[in-house]
C-alpha cells in the first residue's frame, strides 16, 4: 500500500468517526447556551419603553418562544441546510460574520505559529544540543517570562513601546490600516488577496498590521514548542542511532539535523496541532486589544449578552476546525515517521 | 522590451514619485476625514431595529432626517441639545394650532433622497406609518408623545402633511425629532418589501433610504461604518452640507488603545474613553476633553421595593443614609460628573426640574435610628450587585457600600453580572439592591417618572408602583399651564425623596476627547456623536 493511499484512508476513517462528537457538541452548546442564567431578549429590549411587549416581540425574533425541543429540531434543520441563525449583535447571518471574521483569525495564528515555531525550534534544539549550559537558562527563562506575562499586558506593552513610544508600528486598529485600499476579497486572507491583486501597498500594510499581534501570540506559546523541542531532541540525542551515526563520523550537522530532529519532531508535531487550536480560540485578549475582527472576541461579544447563534456557531467551528487539524496532524505523523503509518 | 539608460532614469523617477503624489492625496483626504473610535459597535443601518444598538443610534442620525430637529444651547460653555427649542430639518416651517393639538409641517421645496428623488408628503406619510404600526422600537417611543396610528396623519398636497392629537401633549413635538421618526425613501423601500415583511424592515438592516447629510459608503457590522459627505443636503441650520467630507466610525475595543490613537493624532474623536484616564491626557497638552454632565442621564441604587427587607420604607431610608456619597463620587468616577445628592432642601423642592440634586447626606446616626425603627436593630444579610461592564467605576463603589451599610450591621456580600444575566434579574425583579445608570431622551420631569418610577417596562427598576405617581404624571403630561405643570412635578419629586425607591447618585460626564483643532461637538440626547455639527478648524 503506497503512503498517499494509506493517509487518505486514515482521514477518511477519523473523518467518518468525527461525526458523533461534532453532532453532540452541536446539542450540548445548544443546551448549555438555554441552561445559562440570562435572557438575551431581556437585555436586547434596549427600546425607552421596553417592557413585556418588546421582550416578547424579540423572544419571537430569536425563536425562543418555542419549547425547547422544538428550537433544537429546528436549529438542527438549520444546521443541515446550512443556516446557523442570525446574531443580534451585529444583525448579520452567523454563517456570514464567521466567513468574514475566520480568515482574519486564521491569518494572524498562523503567522504566529510560524512566528513561534521559527523561534522555539533553533532555540529547542540549542537548549537540548548544551543542557544546563547559559544558552540552556537563557531559553528557560525567555519562555517562563512568555508564560508568565498575560498577553494582553504583553500586547499593550509592545503597542506602548512599538507604537506610543517610537512611532514605528502602525496603530493597532485591524487588519489594515483605514485609510490604506482594501484589495478585492478572494481568499480573505489579506495578504493573499493584495498579493493576487498584486497591490503591494496594501500586502505591506497588512503585513505590517499583523506583526505586534502575531508577536504577541508567538510569545506566549513559545514555552510548549521550545520546551517540547528541547526534551524530544534530549531523548533522541541519547539513542543508539544517534551515537552511531557519531560514530560512523557523519557531521555533527548531519546528525543533528536529518537524524535527531526528525525522530524528535513527533511530540512537537502534536503539541503544534493543540497550540495551534487553543491560539484561534483562546485568543480573544489579543483580538480585543488589536481590534482584530477575529471569530474569538465575536464569540466572546455573543456571550456576555446571552446571543445564542453567535456562540453556538462559533462552538460548531471549532470543534469541525479541532477536526481537522488533528487529520491534518495525522499525515504529518505519517510524512516525519512512515513508520506511524502502517497500522 | 530592450532596457537602456533612458528607460531605467524614467522607471527611476516614476517609481521615486509614486509613493510620493500617493502620500499627498492620503494627507488632503486625512484632513477631510473624521475618524471616530469607539468601543461599541453598529449593528443595524435601521435604528428602529429591536436590539440596535447606541452606536447605530450615531449613525443613524447622520443618514437620516426628521421632519424636525432639536436646536442646541450653551450650557456651562459646552454646547449640548435643546429641547425647547426645536427647528426644521426636512420641514422648513411647522404651523401649531393655538390648542396644540394640531401640527402642520411644510416640506422643504429642496429637500432631496440620496437617490436623487424629492422628498414628498407621501414619504412622510409612509414612514410615520411605520413608525407607529411596524414592529420596531419606534412605536413605543413616539407613543409617549401620543402618536399612536396611521389616522393621525393626512396629506395636504406633496409639500404639506399634517399630524394631529386628541390632547395637548407637550411631548408630541419632541418626540418628532427623536431619531425613530426618520422619513425613508417610501419609494425606494417599497422595492424590497415582502408579504411578510410589509415594511421593508430586513431590507433597511443593511440598507439606507435616507435624505441626510452623510451616505453609507462601507458597513462592515461590528467593525467600522463609513459615511460619505452628501453634497445635496440642505436639512443643516445654515442649509450647507456637513463639514467633513468622510466620517470613519471605527470599533476599537481596548479603551488604552483609543486613548493612545486619539493622543498620536490617529484618530480625532472618542467619547468612551476611561474617566480615570481623561486628567492624564489633558495634562499631557496634546488634547483637549469636552467634558459635560450627562444632565438627560442619571446613576442611582435601586432598592428592589418587590422584596424584603427593601420593600420596608425605612430600611431605604436608612440605606440612603447610609451612603458614603463624597467617596463614591470620588472613588467611581473621579468627580467628573454632577452630583444628585446632598440637595439643601427638605420637603417640597423649590425647582420642578428632575434629576435634580436630592437632600440625601451620610447620617449614620440616622441610619442606625431608622434600621431599629423598621425592626431590624441587628441589620441582615443581603448583596449588590453590578453589570460587569461597568466593572471599572461599579466596583470600588461596591466596595465603599459594603463598608458603609457594615458600620450599620447589613453585611452585605458583592455579585458581579454580565450583561444579559443582570437584566434579566432586573426585569425579573430577583436583585435586592443595585447600581445603574440610565438615559430618557427627552428630559422632562413626567416623562422621567413615568420611564423609571412608574409602570410595568424594564426601566423601572425599583419596581416601585405608587398610584399617586401614577395620577400625577398621568395628568402632568397634559397640562398646558406651566404653574400647575411644575407644582405636579415638585409634588412627584417631593414623594419620591420620602420614600426613597431610588437613591440618586450624580449624573456622570461625557467626555468628548479630541485633537485640539476638532471643535463643534455637541452633546446629543441620544448621547452620540452629530457629525453634522463637528468641523476641523
Amino acid at each position: 500500500m503506497s503512503l498517499a493511499a494509506g493517509i487518505a484512508r486514515r482521514a477518511g476513517r477519523r473523518a467518518l468517526s468525527s461525526v458523533p462528537a461534532l453532532f453532540g457538541v452541536i446539542v450540548f452548546t445548544f443546551l448549555l447556551m438555554r441552561v445559562l442564567p440570562g435572557d438575551p431578549a431581556v437585555f436586547f429590549a434596549s427600546g425607552p419603553n421596553a417592557g413585556q411587549a418588546e421582550i416578547q416581540m424579540i423572544r419571537e425574533q430569536m425563536g425562543l418562544d418555542k419549547p425547547i425541543p422544538q428550537q433544537l429540531l429546528l436549529y438542527l434543520k438549520d444546521i443541515a441546510t446550512g443556516n446557523l441563525g442570525r446574531s443580534m449583535n451585529t444583525g448579520q447571518p452567523v454563517v456570514t460574520d464567521l466567513i468574514n471574521r475566520l480568515p482574519a483569525s486564521l491569518e494572524l495564528t498562523f503567522t504566529a505559529l510560524l512566528f513561534a515555531l521559527s523561534l522555539a525550534l533553533p532555540l529547542g534544539i540549542l537548549a537540548a544540543l548544551k543542557p544546563n549550559s547559559l544558552i540552556d537558562h537563557g531559553v528557560r527563562f525567555l519562555c517562563s517570562l512568555g508564560v508568565c506575562v498575560p498577553t494582553f499586558v504583553s500586547g499593550l506593552l509592545l503597542i506602548y513601546a512599538f507604537y506610543y513610544i517610537l512611532g514605528i508600528a502602525p496603530d493597532p486598529t485591524g487588519r489594515l490600516d483605514v485609510f490604506a485600499a482594501q484589495p478585492p476579497v478572494v481568499t480573505g486572507f489579506i495578504l493573499i488577496d493584495a498579493a493576487l491583486a498584486g497591490e503591494w501597498e496594501s500586502w505591506r500594510a497588512a503585513a505590517s498590521q499583523l506583526v505586534l499581534p502575531a508577536a504577541t501570540m508567538a510569545l506566549f506559546v513559545l514555552a510548549p514548542l521550545a520546551r517540547m523541542t528541547r526534551a524530544a531532541m534530549l531523548a533522541v540525542m541519547t539513542s543508539d542511532f544517534v551515537r552511531t551515526g557519531e560514530a560512523l563520523g557523519l557531521s555533527r550537522r548531519r546528525v543533528v539535523l536529518v537524524y535527531a530532529l526528525r525522530n524528535a519532531l513527533l511530540p512537537v508535531i502534536t503539541i503544534m496541532g493543540i497550540v495551534f487550536s487553543t491560539m484561534l480560540g483562546a485568543n480573544v485578549l489579543v483580538e480585543k486589544v488589536f481590534s482584530w475582527p477575529g471569530v474569538a472576541s465575536y464569540a466572546l461579544d455573543a456571550l456576555l449578552t446571552s446571543d445564542y447563534a453567535p456562540v453556538q456557531g462559533f462552538v460548531l467551528l471549532m470543534a469541525f476546525i479541532f477536526v481537522l487539524v488533528n487529520l491534518t496532524i495525522d499525515v504529518l505523523y505519517g510524512l516525519a515517521d512512515p513508520r506511524v503509518s502502517i497500522e | 522590451m530592450k532596457l537602456n539608460r533612458r528607460h531605467l532614469l524614467a522607471g527611476t523617477a516614476a517609481v521615486a514619485t509614486a509613493p510620493y503624489l500617493g502620500g499627498r492625496a492620503e494627507a488632503q483626504t486625512r484632513a477631510e476625514t473624521l475618524r471616530y473610535v469607539t468601543g461599541a459597535a453598529v449593528n443595524t443601518l435601521d435604528p428602529t431595529m429591536p436590539g440596535s444598538t447606541r452606536e447605530a443610534f450615531g449613525v443613524s442620525v447622520n443618514v437620516y432626517d426628521r421632519l424636525v430637529s432639536f436646536g442646541r444651547k450653551q450650557r456651562d460653555g459646552n454646547w449640548v441639545f435643546d429641547i425647547d427649542n426645536i427647528r426644521g430639518e426636512i420641514a422648513e416651517k411647522v404651523d401649531i394650532s393655538p390648542d396644540g393639538m394640531t401640527f402642520t409641517f411644510h416640506i422643504r421645496k429642496n429637500a432631496k433622497f440620496h437617490d436623487g428623488t424629492p422628498v414628498t408628503a407621501a414619504d412622510v406619510k409612509w414612514s410615520y406609518d411605520r413608525a407607529v404600526s411596524a414592529r420596531s422600537l419606534a412605536a413605543a417611543q413616539i407613543g409617549t408623545g401620543s402618536w399612536t396610528k396611521p389616522e393621525q396623519f393626512t396629506i395636504v398636497d406633496t409639500h404639506t402633511v399634517v399630524g394631529k392629537i386628541d390632547k395637548p401633549d407637550r411631548l408630541a413635538l419632541p418626540n418628532l425629532c427623536t431619531l425613530y421618526a426618520i422619513v425613508f425613501n417610501s419609494t425606494l423601500v417599497k422595492k424590497h418589501v415582502t408579504p411578510q415583511d410589509p415594511w421593508g424592515q430586513a431590507w433597511t438592516k443593511d440598507n439606507t433610504a435616507g435624505s441626510g447629510a452623510y451616505t453609507v459608503e462601507s458597513f462592515r457590522p461590528g467593525e467600522q461604518v463609513i459615511l460619505r459627505r452628501n453634497d445635496a443636503w440642505t436639512g443643516g441650520v445654515d442649509g450647507k452640507p456637513a463639514p467633513f467630507r468622510r466620517i470613519i466610525c471605527q470599533t476599537i475595543p481596548e479603551a488604552a488603545t483609543r486613548a493612545s490613537l486619539i493622543e498620536k493624532g490617529d484618530a480625532d474623536l472618542s467619547i468612551d474613553l476611561q474617566p480615570s484616564d481623561i486628567d492624564t491626557l489633558v495634562q499631557r497638552g496634546r488634547v483637549k476633553a469636552i467634558s459635560t454632565p450627562q444632565f438627560n442621564a442619571f446613576s442611582m441604587i435601586a432598592f428592589n421595593t418587590k422584596m424584603p427587607p427593601f420593600d420596608n420604607k425605612k430600611v431605604r431610608q436608612a440605606i440612603a443614609a447610609a451612603l458614603p456619597y463624597d467617596s463614591l463620587f470620588k472613588a467611581g468616577l473621579f468627580e467628573r460628573g454632577a452630583k444628585l445628592y446632598g440637595g439643601t432642601w427638605s420637603g417640597t423642592p423649590n425647582d420642578a426640574s428632575f434629576p435634580q440634586p436630592m437632600p440625601y447626606k451620610q447620617d449614620v446616626a440616622k441610619a442606625k435610628a431608622l434600621l431599629t425603627e423598621a425592626g431590624f436593630p441587628n441589620g441582615f444579610d443581603t448583596f449588590f450587585a453590578f453589570n460587569l461592564g461597568s466593572a471599572a467605576f461599579a466596583e470600588p463603589i461596591a466596595a465603599l457600600v459594603k463598608e458603609a451599610l457594615a458600620a450599620i450591621n447589613i453585611r452585605v456580600e458583592i455579585q458581579k453580572l454580565p450583561d444579559a444575566q443582570i437584566s434579566t434579574m432586573v426585569t425579573e425583579r430577583k436583585l435586592p439592591f443595585f447600581i445603574e445608570t440610565s438615559i430618557a431622551w427627552l428630559p422632562s420631569t413626567d416623562y422621567f417618572f413615568r420611564t423609571f418610577l412608574y409602570g410595568p417596562q424594564r426601566w423601572n427598576y425599583s419596581g416601585w408602583n405608587d398610584q399617586r405617581i401614577a395620577d400625577i404624571a398621568e395628568k402632568a403630561r397634559f397640562e398646558t399651564d406651566k404653574a400647575k405643570y411644575d407644582a405636579a412635578c415638585k409634588e412627584m419629586i417631593a414623594i419620591m425623596a420620602e420614600e426613597t425607591p431610588i437613591v440618586m447618585l450624580w449624573q456622570p460626564n461625557q467626555d468628548a476627547v479630541m485633537p485640539k483643532n476638532i471643535d463643534g461637538y455637541t452633546y446629543g440626547y441620544h448621547r452620540q456623536v452629530d457629525f453634522r455639527d463637528v468641523k476641523r478648524t
